[in-house]
């Protein structure tokens, strides 16, 4: 080694295996976050990302909720956009082409009313060139169908990704909802009825009032909590589900900083979902990839590989110093 | 026409009318690429609180300089903070974002724009594009409806001033002006002068824009309203800020448009106004102490 060490071999490996999956970073953008990836191509490179979620699918476009359909709270937003979205026909005529031609891995999120619609998508986005994965959504707490029905049942939630499974042999993620008492129950049921992969968390369901005009500040009442709010809450899902299933797990709530990111890694996630943040900071994505790069680089990790799963359950104190050095991750 | 996200410094910050700030911003690349009508999002701080960027509207872009200015009344935290802002601050700014006003056309005849109150911010840009137009002709007016609930809210005279432009003034209270609402002033223009614009451009409360756009579709005159809505991102990505979409062909529909990128420019036939539902009681002027 010594003076031959070029850059090349120094700079540590970020590729991860999610299951049937290898990507060349860990980090993802998460469904409803990052449109069909064209609305960020002015601000990054986006074949930079580990892999694409795209916004919610339907087999028919939706039109989504009246507004009002975001408001601000302390460090998170409350939304209830109402999967809004093209539609099954429009996403893969006008949509997917332009993502498959860039190269970049493409989770194609999915959603139905009912058990068959879903079984429905993913007979038709099976073997649908420049499809990486699909992402079941069963969590989404703000339309009364298509949500969070299937993902706080056990039951309902095997009987959805059983169907989903049978149509498809695309790699499956199953988005869980942190709505749930014990969340290590849904995740064993999706991954026994066939998900390949698990992602949590979906947003948090929550409420914001105006005492003014004394109505509720969404149009839909209640609606989904999102942005650095949800980290810990979002940690503590990963944790318990990554205690219930063998399976790879990304995880996703409140990341807007390789820090934040590299915390999900720590517990075990293999990826994670960069959600709200790419609302505030388009380029969030690659200053996020840089971070983890730089973060392994300084604590002589060699590959991300290397990272992922390495906590020590014993709680120390003081924390180790390593915390307290100023490493500037996120700059 | 690419959007920016761009480090901007404060170059000025002044207090302009009644909890109402201007601010000069140095941002060449954004004001390279803005045209009237177009807004940025910008960052009122680092850190996760405020949270998401505030959308405003270019006051004016001075290219040669490299800057723009936005003009801002305080209503909540985000604005406060801005407000206490110092010069040589740094400031991340994302944009320009939407479609802008069109100008086409507006060279024909006398054209009105229309401010309620804070939405006076994206007509002076407009104001003097609209003077500077080669193709106007020479003698055709802008009047320019500026109202607000009483004088201190309004901007001073010696800030709109130009040549070919008639301020026609008013305040809810009378303090300065005609007593009563841009509309009446509006209305009263016509009737009495008999004066017909080509086009009415027009910004300010929805309550106020609805009105104005229901009179416009009546007398037929094209309509250029700049609206707002809440909003997390500024470039499609988000969809939270939807307005109902007017569809003559299923007046039922419940088809939206995003302000971000269908707008802020919206006519007044393309909205399905009965829909909206206006808040009904204003909250009270935002302190911080």
């Amino acid at each position: 080694m010594g003076q031959n060490t070029t850059a090349a071999d120094r700079s540590p490996d970020l590729s991860v295996h999610l299951g049937p999956l290898r990507l060349k970073n860990p980090v993802m953008v998460a469904s409803g976050t990052f449109g069909y990836g064209q609305e960020y191509e002015d601000f990054l490179d986006i074949r930079e990302i580990g892999a694409i979620v795209v916004k919610g699918i339907s087999l028919a476009p939706r039109s989504g909720n009246p507004p009002p359909r975001i408001v601000e709270t302390p460090a998170g937003m409350i939304n209830a956009i109402g999967l809004e979205n093209v539609g099954l026909e429009v996403f893969l005529d006008a949509k997917l082409p332009h993502l498959r031609d860039l190269g970049i891995p493409t989770i194609v999120n999915i959603f139905g009313n009912t058990v068959e619609e879903y079984a429905e998508l993913a007979r038709r986005l099976d073997g649908q060139p420049g499809v990486a994965a699909l992402e079941i959504n069963i969590s989404c707490p703000n339309v009364k169908q298509g949500g969070m029905v299937f993902g706080t049942d056990p039951t309902l939630a095997c009987e959805v990704v059983g169907a989903v499974r049978h149509g498809t042999s695309l790699p499956l993620i199953t988005k869980l909802t942190p709505n749930v008492t014990r969340i290590g129950e849904v995740a064993r049921a999706a991954v026994d009825a066939g998900s390949d992969m698990l992602s949590c968390i979906n947003t948090v369901a929550a409420l914001a009032v105006d005492i003014y005009s004394r109505r509720p500040k969404l149009a839909n009442v209640i609606g989904g909590l999102s942005g650095p709010a949800i980290k810990p809450i979002a940690l503590r899902c990963t944790y318990e589900v990554l205690q219930a299933v063998r399976c790879p797990v990304i995880g996703i709530g409140g990341i807007a900083s390789a820090t934040d990111a590299l915390e999900f890694l720590l517990l075990g996630a293999r990826a994670v979902q960069i959600g709200t943040a790419n609302f505030t900071d388009p380029a969030v994505a690659r200053r996020v990839v840089e971070g983890i790069e730089r973060f392994l680089e300084v604590e002589g990790f060699r590959s991300i590989e290397e990272f992922i799963g390495a906590l020590d359950l014993e709680c120390t104190f003081p924390f180790a110093e390593a915390s307290c050095q100023s490493l500037d991750l996120d700059g | 026409m690419a959007k920016q996200q761009e480090a901007a410094r404060l170059l000025e910050q002044e207090a302009v009318a009644h909890q109402t700030y201007r601010m000069k911003l140095h941002s060449p690349t954004i004001a390279g690429e803005a045209r009237a009508g177009q807004f940025l999002m910008l960052q009122v701080r680092d850190g996760n609180d405020p949270l998401l960027r505030r959308p405003f509207s270019f006051h004016r872009i001075q290219r040669e300089e490299g800057a723009v200015e936005i003009l801002y009344r305080v209503v909540g935290r985000g604005t406060w903070l801005m407000s206490q802002m110092d010069p040589g601050s740094t400031i991340s700014l994302i944009g320009p974002l939407g479609n802008g006003f069109d100008l086409s056309n507006s060279g024909a005849g006398p054209v009105f724009l229309a401010a309620g109150g804070v939405g006076i911010a994206p007509l002076k840009e407009l104001v003097d594009r609209l003077l500077s137009d080669p193709s106007r002709s020479a003698g055709e007016e802008v009047h320019l409806f500026y109202g607000a609930r009483t004088a201190a809210e309004l901007l001073d005279a010696s800030l709109l001033a130009a040549p070919a432009l008639r301020i026609h003034w008013s305040t809810d209270d009378g303090t300065m002006g005609f007593r009563g609402t841009v509309t009446q002033v509006i209305e009263q223009v016509v009737r009495d002068e008999g004066v017909r614009p080509t086009r009415l451009y027009a910004c300010g409360p929805l309550a106020m824009q609805h009105r104005l756009g229901l009179w416009a579709l009546r007398e037929g005159i094209d309509t250029q309203l700049s609206l707002e809505s809440l909003m997390a991102c500024g470039f499609g990505a988000c969809l939270g800020c939807a307005l109902p979409a007017a569809n003559p062909d299923h007046p039922t529909s419940d088809h939206y448009l995003h302000v971000c990128k269908d707008g802020p420019i919206f006519s007044a036939g393309s909205i399905q106004w009965d829909r909206i539902r206006q808040q009904q009681i204003a909250p009270p002027i935002f302190r911080c102490i």
